[in-house]
């Protein structure tokens, strides 16, 4: 339970040639439920590292509630110190110990009695779900295991803090959704401050309350996921958190004119970005009387892909080659030509 | 740095100190006159260098280490990498391993014990000659010849020492990607142009390491000619260590570090860059 | 050329080499079996007419307290070199990832120095070390021959070990510290444990390099009874008038253990050789 302050944090790699980080500013409340997200080499990895203790910041100082723990090259609070659990990519399981002994180890770190011990590591197990596993190697647990294990190790301190990086790249698909539903079952449990690192905005949207966008180094954007995903900063963040149509091209008197998809827009410029969601998209035969729907235009059906029980579905205006995605549930023949919808509202307009 | 990180280090380091006090101790004394003719100690600078240096025995045997380190380096080179096709190409590992063994066994006797079987070795009457004879080819000198001696010790230090290079070299070729060799095979590369033209061109970190690994166990050889000659005093096995030796059973002590120092700057010369170089590539990633 | 010609050619060459590096130990495990009469007057590489033991029998004796001597010797010094030098490497290991200059400057500096121990001509340090072992007042002692041997062989085993500890996954480290683990517990835990593989194979190559070591054992003992192995064999030299088929018997009694675990746990012995060079990886 423990509030994290980041200020001004920058770091350089190489010596100074590579900016992993910079100038950060954040604010992690106590007990909050906080998820960085960005694509890989973005630094989330590095930011995580830093407040973990695993790296210093090359400039800017760290604070965990109004301790400073590292400020400008130097560690001040190493990791060991900071009352932190973290669940590493890779699980980083002590192979040569069994279940309980990775699970317990922390604790022998401390003076706690050997019952007390069994006591805890017994305890937090059964929250887990693994009390049947305990006394396995780790090579011999499945990877759902693996993960409930490290997790095990990193609560059973009782930490203040809990790291999770990129906790369920590892995991198969169907296995995510019981991971991410577990974790945060857990931390509300326990109450303590959780940070989880993505570059899947289904984590984001299972576990965060509040999201920070990063991108080559800089945290663009931070709120609630829900108005990540709908005001987007950029087109950008926008496609970090979800999928989205990026489409660009001369303003005109009747907005964006593509081939035959004429998008309406209220801009001054001459040219513009602009996104549409797939979901804010909606293609059909006949004509929808809906008001929220506009029509953009006719439009050919190019490819169709089959994705999470929907059928997705690119379209393309007539005489363009540019593409845009939507999803139907229920399958088109390719070449047919069909009316293109927008949803009213929805177009994101970035310049 | 906590006390749990430092006691790790600590007897490492006391060790390590030792030995630097040990090369420090040599190269004060070698400032001094100590000898048995002047048991009493007076710094003289660099003239017990000086006088050193000109010595014919000295040169002598400065050259006869270099003589031998590059012989060692250059024919081990070549032997190794040869070896190394030879073991290569083999199809079972089990095969493989067994004539690595085979070549590297002469590391696992002491090179005291192998100077004696090669000392009967090279007997003229009954040793290896008694074999080139019934072949038909002429009586070999070896160790009773004075030209014939310091070959025959590069012949023993190349039996020897042909092994480490042999291990490295094979190493580096099955680091490189198989399926490089195998579309070369497909082509029909012969075996001497896929080693000619694949393996040996990316084997220049095996090359660094043979070298300087070869290089210092050469330099360092001692019993082998100590023994080949039944002592220190056989200029014509004189190596540089076995002159610093010598000049240490004569009680010449200044003359004797003087040497030694001199040995252990251009080993020096060696090691550390090529510390440098492994602490950076392999622990400092 | 056809390919059984081929592969008939490679044998061949393999079998060449082959022949000719066993000369030396066909000639040492034959001739000690040969009467003293047979060894002078008999071609060394031609097998024995009648197996004797005469020779086996009266090196043994002589020999039995040098082998003891050695056994004493080095099994001590493999052992503490390799463990206390696996302790330094991990010593390493946590300095390459720490933030200071200064650091990188002690690491420099150390590593170079158990780089030069390992490497550098011990028979260079001759003088000064006698004169160290003899003012410590451990001349003709075990402890004296342990402690010199230490001070070269504790180094190696730090430069081995390191090869081996590097490759241990940084993230195990860095979990057991984020767990609060000290540095000397994460080494008896974690790292040791995990690189046994690699410790076994800097014991064998040490046991076998100090098994072997000539040099120290010749300077540094006086009195015969405190002879080790490597050494008690030089007196069975060539020189007119000794005695000749016990030279032969005396180098196999001397060689069987070191050539035993050769035999056996010979790829331990490789694979320390191979990151004496550099590199632990993939071996």
């Amino acid at each position: 339970m423990v509030r994290i302050i980041a200020k001004n944090i920058s770091k350089y790699f190489k010596k100074g040639r590579v900016i992993a980080l910079d100038k950060i500013n954040l604010i992690i409340e106590n007990g909050e439920r906080f998820g960085i997200l960005g694509p890989s080499g973005a630094g989330k990895t590095t930011l995580m590292r830093i407040i973990a203790g695993l790296e210093v910041p090359s400039e800017g100082e760290l604070y965990f509630d109004d301790k400073l723990v590292a400020k400008d090259g130097k560690l001040i609070v190493p990791p060991e110190d900071r009352r932190i659990g973290m669940v590493f990519q890779t699980w980083a399981l002590y192979p040569n110990l069994t279940a309980y002994e990775n699970i317990a180890f922390p604790l022998t770190n401390t003076k706690i009695s050997k019952e007390e011990i069994r006591k805890r590591v017994e305890e937090i197990a059964k929250i887990l779900d693994i009390t049947h596993v305990l006394n396995h190697y780790p090579r011999e647990l499945s990877g759902g295991q693996q993960q409930r294990v490290a997790l095990a190790r990193a609560l059973v301190k009782n930490p203040s803090l809990l790291l999770l990086d990129e906790p369920f790249s590892n995991l198969d698909a169907r296995m995510r959704d019981s991971a991410r539903a577990l974790v945060k079952e857990v931390q509300s449990r326990l109450g303590v401050t959780l940070l989880i690192v993505s570059h899947d905005p289904a984590d984001i949207f299972a576990i965060a309350d509040r999201v920070g966008v990063l991108v080559k180094g800089k945290l663009v954007q931070v709120g609630p996921p829900e108005e990540i995903y709908n005001k987007p900063i950029s087109i950008e963040v926008a496609s970090l958190i979800g999928e989205i149509n990026e489409i660009e091209g001369k303003v005109t008197k009747e907005g964006i004119i593509i081939g035959s998809f004429k998008i309406p827009v209220n801009i001054n410029t001459d040219k513009a970005v602009i996104g549409i969601r797939p979901e804010d998209i909606k293609i059909s035969k006949e004509p929808i009387k809906e008001e929220e729907w506009i029509l953009i235009g006719k439009g050919r059906v190019k490819v169709i892909g089959y994705q999470g029980g929907l059928f997705r579905i690119t379209v393309s205006p007539l005489d363009s080659e540019e593409e845009i995605a939507t999803y139907l549930d229920h399958p088109i023949k390719a070449g047919e030509e069909i009316l293109v919808y927008v949803k009213k509202g929805s177009i994101k307009i970035f310049t | 740095m906590k006390k749990g990180t430092i006691i790790l280090v600590i007897p490492t380091a006391i060790f390590s100190a030792v030995l630097l006090y040990l090369v420090i101790w040599n190269a004060v004394i070698s400032f001094t006159n100590w000898s048995l003719l002047n048991p009493k100690i007076s710094f003289v600078g660099l003239q017990t260098y000086f006088s050193v240096v000109r010595t014919f025995q000295f040169s002598n045997s400065i050259l006869h280490s270099l003589e031998l380190s590059a012989s060692l380096v250059a024919i081990g080179n070549i032997l190794g990498i040869l070896f190394a096709g030879l073991l290569y190409f083999l199809s079972s590992n089990k095969a493989r391993s067994v004539f690595l063994s085979i070549i590297i066994y002469p590391l696992a006797i002491s090179m005291a014990v192998n100077a004696l079987i090669w000392l009967w070795l090279f007997n003229i009457n009954i040793g290896i000659d008694w074999l080139l004879v019934r072949i038909g080819l002429p009586q070999f000198p070896w160790l009773s010849s004075t030209s014939t001696m310091f070959p025959s010790l590069i012949l023993v230090s190349i039996w020897a020492y042909t092994g480490i290079a042999a291990l490295f070299y094979l190493a580096g070729f099955m680091n490189i990607d198989k399926s490089v060799i195998e579309a070369a095979r497909l082509d029909g590369a012969s075996a001497f142009k896929i080693l000619y033209k694949l393996l040996i061109p990316n084997s220049f970190n095996s090359f660094i390491i043979a070298t300087a690994l070869l290089f210092l166990f050469s330099f360092r050889i001692f019993s082998l000619p100590y023994i080949l000659s039944g002592g220190p005093t056989n200029i014509f096995l004189q190596t540089a260590v076995v002159y610093m030796y010598y000049l240490f059973t004569v009680e010449f002590f200044s003359q004797a570090t003087a040497v030694a120092t001199i040995i252990t700057v251009i080993a020096s010369v060696i090691i550390i860059p090529y510390a440098l170089i492994i602490i950076r590539r392999w622990i400092r990633k | 050329m056809r390919p059984v010609v081929k592969a008939s050619l490679h044998y061949l060459a393999l079998a060449i080499v082959s022949i000719l590096w066993l000369i030396p130990v066909y000639a040492m495990i034959v001739n000690g079996f040969k009467s003293n009469l047979e060894v002078l007057s008999s071609p060394v590489l031609s097998p024995p007419t009648s197996l004797s033991l005469t020779a086996y029998i009266t090196v043994f004796n002589a020999l039995a307290k040098p082998l003891v001597n050695s056994l004493i010797v080095v099994i001590p010094t493999s052992f503490i070199s390799a463990f206390l030098g696996a302790m330094g490497a991990y010593f390493f290991y946590t300095l390459s990832y720490s933030f200071s200059k200064l650091s990188s400057v002690i690491s420099d500096v150390l590593f170079s120095l158990i780089a030069l121990a390992t490497f550098i001509p011990y028979q260079a340090t001759l003088i000064p070390l006698t004169r160290l072992i003899v003012s410590m007042g451990i001349l003709d002692t075990y402890i004296g021959i342990i402690f010199a041997m230490l001070i070269f062989y504790i180094p190696t085993g730090a430069l081995l070990m390191s090869m081996f500890v590097s490759v241990i996954p940084r993230s195990l480290i860095e979990a057991a510290k984020v767990d609060g683990t000290g540095d000397l517990k994460i080494f008896m835990k974690i790292v040791f444990p995990l690189s046994m593989p690699g410790f076994i194979s800097t014991l064998i190559f040490i046991i076998i390099q100090s098994w072997n070591n000539f040099f120290i054992p010749l300077i540094l003992v006086t009195t015969p009874n405190m002879r080790l192995v490597s050494v008690a064999v030089q007196s069975y030299t060539g020189g007119y008038g000794t005695l000749y088929n016990d030279t032969f018997a005396a180098a196999m009694l001397a060689s069987v253990i070191p050539l035993a675990i050769f035999i056996f746990l010979g790829r331990y012995f490789i694979r320390g050789l191979i990151a004496l060079g550099g590199g632990g990886k993939g071996v």
